[in-house]
């Protein structure tokens, strides 16, 4: 199977729209998405760098500014400079900037920008198209706004947490479990880029610009599913268990352990059958002596199938005990069992149907003379491609082209600019 | 202090999508709640659904409130995921129903369905068709593997598609099976890529005039949420099996190797402690992203003989005791509740916030009261209910759900009448011959009601 993607030369969806980033771990992920599908993202940085260069991991284990992997992954397809927007020079060159720019992403602290004299109003004026999205953890106003957070306090009071952990009987005292990998920032990320596209979509037809105000805490207390409507219709608060929906009651056990010491995630194991799928279920396990009595004759009974629910959980356990979690996983999923094997990025990296999809990409470190595996697009747009078109931008890489080339700064400007500390 | 933006709000008179038309063939959590907010936005949604093969979601028996009759209008899950939407029920299996929405595409901007894969083509509803009558039609699927590679076809629920994209092995305790997400994190999140996708293709629309197919797969949403861990393979070639990993709430598991796990910068403390009144979710999470912030805490407990000791004062220190400092912090934080316990730390200059629940997050969170994270809106068998509202203000005016849900079928005569312009007798033709409600499934009222307004026209 090949896959449709279109030539590399065709532009992304966003092409043409220039994005001013000042935001590190809040709404970086936002600016990635728009620059990996075509938006020409200028990360402005203070002079030296931002701090999210400092966070892990590292290449080869070794800190430094230009060796995050953290910060690699969050700004591909951006350009970098570095502006001390704290200073009058380094203020009349973001008004410039900002002048020419269709949106600026930034999550200062409420007041910040304002505090310098390039609050949206202020810059609107000399750009009325102009759109700002300031990304915060609580929005700019209530009595929250100025609490300061990081993940793990967002995935505490946005709910993630109270759904999320153990079984008492799997782990008796367990505390509530916030999930990894930093999701709190995607989560307000994913709405900003709604929201912001939303704007956008305003502005084509009416020339207009606005400021958009979104919430990290709102955004992740919208990111529990089913929760809160369980709550408003039966005023009832749901328990956490082990690997599966948080619910009121207690629900039977999905997450299986395999042969080889993996874990099967199995949607709803064993009820929602029916005779014909426990025949199917029964001839597959048979084959590997596994079936017990799945292929009795009392199954084809729907009443029957309908109080063995239980049974059925057990004998698939049972099954899992003694199967390796990748034949597992693949053999119950060819036979229409929306199955999932709990993977790590072993398993991931290489997996043959997402290299189908052209999921790892392939990008140059010239600086380093190497080259890195990047995870790649979870969608394909036939029409106008997502790509990466650069790694991250090493500190000011595009301080000349942007600053010198595009916006017409000369060599002494630029000098007096180094010279002053503004760059 | 002073906000960074507008300090003048002007009432917005319109959404933004405002004469934006989606057709929505999604179902259950994902797509239905992509279109939803493609909904709050402005655009008119209308969802297409039948009967007899009704969305699943219509028929969540956990919430439906007492005293409500039970039935496919009444679920408030459903409710919230479809606000806004209108409600068209048509066979597309049947020939009639078949034309019936193409005729509706026709005039639409917007197809999305999260199907498994290729099943809309089957009916003859894929994109090349569809292009055919709306050249620039943006379509966008929902599939759990996409519509392409060699598995497409691989079916997913989020839980599932959770455990395959790497995003269940990040959460839980080391030693232990993963805690994994306790809700479809990748229904909600598949349903933001969702959206992401059509304002997206739009973009590229209004720019050039051109639609197209996107083909999204929700499992490989989640593989691109832990970019740190993939890199930290593809570059170090580390793997996630090792001691201390997950690590829990921590930054780095006590006695395991100190490297990062993921979740931005290695902190200690940072960790879940319990609170006053020690109920299920009578805990605060508190977190030092640096020296001084620990010094801060220190002085907020009353410099405790413990704390002071100097084995505490590095970041280094902190790691190597964490189970010890746990311990003293977790003494403390049992004195207080977690509401007085984070605004004290705050006030201090601590980061802390209590773990909330759902109930929490309703009744005593009182920034989300502030920001009107609920709106009451009218629902025809709920009554006045709330409704999340967007997590986004536009110059500074929130952005609520636009309406209730539709009910099964509320809006078929209006819609084929209306705005397609089918006759009233080809219309109650249709009715009679199965082709916008099931001949042998019993008509709602509302139902019933329309076809004998339209009798009468």
């Amino acid at each position: 199977m090949t896959v449709s993607q279109p030539g590399n030369e065709m532009p992304g969806p966003l092409a043409g729209l220039r994005v001013l980033e000042l935001t590190g771990e809040h709404a970086q992920f936002c600016g990635k998405l728009m620059a990996d599908l075509g938006a020409d993202v200028i990360k402005i940085e203070p002079p030296g760098g931002q701090e999210t260069r400092n966070v892990g991991p590292f290449l080869d284990d070794e800190p430094g500014p230009e060796r995050s992997l953290y910060f690699w992954h969050y700004n591909t397809s951006k350009r970098g400079i570095t502006l001390d927007i704290t200073t009058q020079e380094g203020q009349e060159v973001f008004r410039k900037l900002a002048a020419t720019a269709g949106l600026v992403l930034e999550s200062f602290p409420a007041g910040y920008l304002p505090g310098l004299g390039l609050g949206y109003e202020s810059l609107a004026k000399d750009n009325p198209s102009l759109i700002m999205c300031s990304v915060t953890p609580f929005g700019q106003d209530g009595p929250w706004r100025d609490y300061q957070t990081s993940d793990l306090l967002h995935l505490a009071a946005g709910g993630q947490m109270a759904s999320s952990g153990y079984d008492f009987e799997d782990v008796p005292d367990a505390p509530p479990i916030a999930p990894g990998g930093g999701n709190a920032w995607h989560i307000a990320s994913h709405y900003a880029y709604i929201g912001i596209m939303g704007a956008l979509y305003h502005r084509d037809f009416t020339g207009e610009g606005q400021y958009i105000d979104v919430s990290a805490h709102e955004a992740c207390s919208l990111t529990t599913e089913g929760a809160i409507a369980i709550y408003l219709s039966t005023g009832e608060v749901v328990r956490r268990h082990t690997g599966r929906h948080a619910s009121v009651d207690m629900s039977p056990g999905i997450q299986h352990t395999t042969k080889d010491g993996g874990h099967i995630n199995t949607t709803r194991s064993g009820s929602n059958l029916t005779p014909a799928r426990v025949k199917v279920l029964g001839e597959w396990m048979d084959g590997y002596g596994l079936a017990q009595d799945l292929l009795d004759d009392k199954y084809q009974d729907p009443a029957v199938v309908e109080e063995s629910g239980q049974h059925f959980a057990d004998v698939l356990k049972n099954f899992f005990a003694n199967m390796p979690l990748v034949e597992a996983y693949e053999g119950g999923q060819e036979l229409n069992f929306p199955w999932g094997a709990v993977r790590t990025m072993e398993e991931i990296i290489g997996d043959p149907h997402l290299e189908d999809r052209e999921f790892f990409v392939p990008v140059e470190h010239p600086e380093l003379g190497r080259e890195f595996t990047y995870p790649g697009a979870a969608a394909i747009y036939n029409a106008s491609p997502w790509r990466i078109s650069r790694r991250a931008p090493l500190i000011g890489e595009h301080n000349q082209e942007i600053l010198g080339d595009e916006f017409g700064l000369s060599k002494d400007e630029l000098e007096a600019l180094k010279k002053s500390g503004a760059i | 202090m002073q906000a960074n933006g507008s300090t003048t709000p002007k009432r917005r008179k319109e959404r933004p999508l405002e004469g934006v038309r989606v057709v929505d063939f999604t179902w259950v959590r994902a797509g239905p709640w992509a279109a939803r907010w493609l909904a709050t936005l402005g655009a008119e949604v209308i969802k297409v659904e039948w009967p007899e093969n009704m969305d699943m979601i219509r028929l969540n028996r956990f919430t439906v409130p007492p005293g409500v009759e039970p039935g496919p209008n009444s679920t408030a899950q459903f409710a919230d995921t479809n606000a806004g939407k209108l409600g068209l029920t048509v066979n597309v299996r049947h020939p009639k129903g078949l034309e019936a929405i193409k005729s509706l595409i026709g005039v639409s901007d917007v197809v999305i369905e999260n199907f498994s894969s290729r099943i809309m083509s089957r009916w003859g509803l894929g994109y090349e068709e569809l292009r055919q009558i709306r050249p620039d039609v943006v379509y966008v699927s929902m599939a759990g593997f996409g519509q392409t590679g060699r598995q497409h076809y691989f079916g997913t629920m989020g839980p599932a598609a959770q455990a395959l994209s790497g995003l269940t092995h990040l959460s839980g305790l080391p030693g232990e099976q993963p805690a994994g997400w306790g809700w479809s994190y990748l229904d909600d999140t598949g349903g933001m890529y969702g959206a992401m996708c059509v304002l997206t293709a739009l973009q590229h629309r209004n720019r050039t005039g051109q639609g197209q197919h996107v083909d999204l797969s929700q499992m490989i949403t989640g593989i691109t949420l832990i970019g740190s861990a993939f890199l930290d393979k593809t570059v170090n070639g580390r793997d996630s099996r090792r001691v201390g990993y997950p690590p829990g709430n921590r930054t780095v598991w006590p006695g395991a190797p100190v490297m990062n796990n993921y979740r931005g910068p290695i902190a200690a403390p940072h960790n879940a402690y319990r609170t006053l009144g020690g109920g299920y979710n009578d805990w605060c999470v508190i977190a030092c992203l640096s020296d001084e912030e620990w010094t801060k805490l220190v002085d907020l407990m009353g410099s405790p003989a413990w704390a002071t000791d100097g084995k505490f004062a590095t970041l280094d220190g902190r790691l190597e005791h964490q189970d010890e400092m746990d311990q003293g912090i977790e003494k403390w934080a049992i004195t207080l509740g977690k509401y007085e316990l984070a605004d004290k730390c705050q006030a201090s200059g601590v980061r802390a916030m209590p773990v909330q629940s759902s109930e929490d997050r309703v009744e005593r969170d009182p920034q989300l009261r502030h920001r009107e994270m609920f709106t009451k809106v009218k629902h025809p068998m709920l009554g006045d209910w709330k409704f999340q509202s967007a997590p986004f203000q536009y110059d500074g005016v929130k952005v609520p759900v636009k309406g209730p849900p539709p009910l099964i079928g509320e809006h078929t005569t209006k819609i084929m009448g209306d705005l397609l312009g089918v006759s009233r007798d080809e219309l109650l033709q249709g009715f009679e011959e199965g082709v916008y409600w099931p001949e042998t499934t019993p008509k709602f009222d509302y139902v019933q009601r329309s076809i004998d307004d339209e009798a009468k026209r």
